[in-house]
């Protein structure tokens, strides 16, 4: 049996269920109660001001609800947050609710996150992404206009200074997305950030079942060995 | 390996990706999971997959909220908003908008240096340290923390060197030059006496590299940092204020 992971949203892919969603509920805190110091002590002792401090550190003054930390934790991280559920909706309305709702979530659990298994960043994203997939599945419409995918694979593989500057670890894996071939980019794309099938990228794409699971498969394993590479040279 | 529940290995490594981002369906992914229970290779593999497609997340662009989201947020958790005048330094994160690339890396570098103190260094994984929260924040945080800016021969900021005399001691630095060539260079730190001790290297890309060490020497002595090439040309220099 594989070994336990968190019950929170990012940590669920990979074949366990996603957390069911409280949606519209008046948040009630269930995780792990605070047993560390005060953060805002801490910070006050070390002279910090908040928005210099780790995101993780940020990420526990939010679990412990101080305000200050609480506001510099929404306002470093609101941009990628509100930036990865635009991307999967379209709609900025229901984008901010679940960007809302992300910020919710990562009250609720700050907690639990585990710093080892990745940043607070990809953490954020990974739990907008889920509730903004849980959202867009249950639309009828279709989850993306493949004429928007180019646009949308080209800020992904652009490598501006404020990319290199911003998220250093991931210059590898934009380099190895911008290398794959279209095809199997787009198929990544659909699957990985729109949450679409294979049986629905063949669709869209009006290609075989099977091309748009290679598709899938191959450019995912691509990416992986690039991530890895980049994953050591960091270590 | 494993050929359990009626999915092989190399079956398995053909849905791997559409598990791993969430995206299987029906029998295939009910035969996926039940091989995953029974091959700690595949569980592996796919685990890899998995954080490749978080990170893919992190490739998207930003984007800026609508007016008054951070406010509803704060609304929306029954945290009550710092007043303005609390927390000044908080306005500037706006600046974020446009980082000046020095100054955003400056900032993940004290980021990372207070991390350290704020996490009791558990290690010298240096780039992982901000993942590691083992230590606590309490009783090393109060430890002094002395901080020194390095500059080159032109009096232009090329990085930032901090000192932590608190136990253990560690020294860490980070380096951004205007020269963006890849090369490796030498820390050395300065001593009250004059002596100069070569505390190690570490590679520069692109003009920019952070490095720590560990109980460099006795933190009372030192007066300064250098960084200089491999043929010992002095890139830059910082000096510690005295205590």
């Amino acid at each position: 049996m594989a070994a336990p992971e968190l019950s929170i949203g990012p940590r669920t892919r990979g074949g366990q269920a996603r957390e069911t969603r409280a949606r519209d509920k008046k948040p009630e805190k269930t995780a792990i109660p605070w047993t560390g110091s005060p953060v805002s002590d801490s910070v006050q002792r070390m002279g910090i001001p908040a928005d210099r401090l780790p995101d993780e550190t940020l990420l526990a003054g939010l679990g412990a609800g101080d305000p200050e930390l609480s506001l510099a934790f929404v306002r470093r991280f609101q941009r990628v947050v509100f930036g990865v559920a635009v991307t999967v909706l379209g709609d900025p309305t229901t984008a901010e609710d679940v960007a809302q709702q992300t910020f919710e979530r990562a009250w609720r659990h700050a907690q639990v996150y585990d710093t080892r298994r990745g940043s607070v960043r990809a953490w954020l994203s990974t739990i907008a992404h889920n509730l903004a997939v849980d959202v867009l599945r249950a639309r009828t419409s279709a989850p993306v206009d493949p004429q928007d995918l180019p646009a949308l694979l080209t800020a992904m593989t652009d490598t501006p200074e404020r990319f290199a500057v911003a998220h250093d670890s991931a210059a590898g894996l934009r380099r190895a997305l911008g290398a794959l071939p279209a095809g199997q980019a787009r198929a990544v794309a659909m699957a990985g950030i729109y949450g679409m099938t294979a049986r629905q990228i063949a669709e869209a794409e009006g290609i075989p079942l099977g091309t748009a699971k290679t598709r899938i498969r191959d450019g995912m394993e691509k990416l992986r060995t690039a991530y890895l590479r980049e994953d050591v040279g960091d270590e | 390996m494993s050929e359990q529940n009626g999915m092989s290995c190399g079956e398995f490594g053909s849905v791997a990706a559409e598990l791993a981002l969430g995206v299987l369906t029906g029998r295939e992914r009910a035969q996926a999971v039940a091989h995953l229970d029974e091959c700690d290779t595949c569980r592996e593999h796919v685990r890899q997959l998995s954080l490749t497609g978080e990170e893919m997340l992190g490739l998207l662009p930003s984007r800026e909220p609508p007016e008054g989201f951070e406010s509803r947020v704060m609304a929306r958790l029954g945290v009550t908003e710092p007043a303005a005048d609390q927390s000044p330094a908080l306005s500037s994160t706006k600046s974020e908008k446009s980082p000046q690339r020095w100054s955003r890396r400056m900032l993940t570098m004290a980021a990372v240096a207070l991390a350290v103190v704020a996490c009791g260094l558990g290690g010298w994984a240096l780039r992982g340290v901000t993942g590691s929260t083992s230590g606590g924040t309490g009783s090393t945080a109060a430890a002094p923390l002395r901080e020194a800016t390095l500059t080159s021969a032109t009096h232009e900021t090329e990085g930032q060197v901090y000192l932590y005399e608190g136990s253990p001691r560690w020294l860490y630095m980070g380096i951004d030059t205007h020269d963006t060539s890849d090369k490796t260079v030498i820390c050395q730190l300065e001593t009250r006496g004059g002596k100069l001790i070569t505390i190690g290297s570490f590679q520069l890309e692109g003009g920019y590299g952070a490095w720590g060490s560990p109980d460099p020497v006795a933190a009372t002595d030192v007066t300064g940092a250098r960084i200089t090439a491999e043929d010992g040309t002095v890139l830059a220099t910082a000096s510690f204020t005295s205590h």
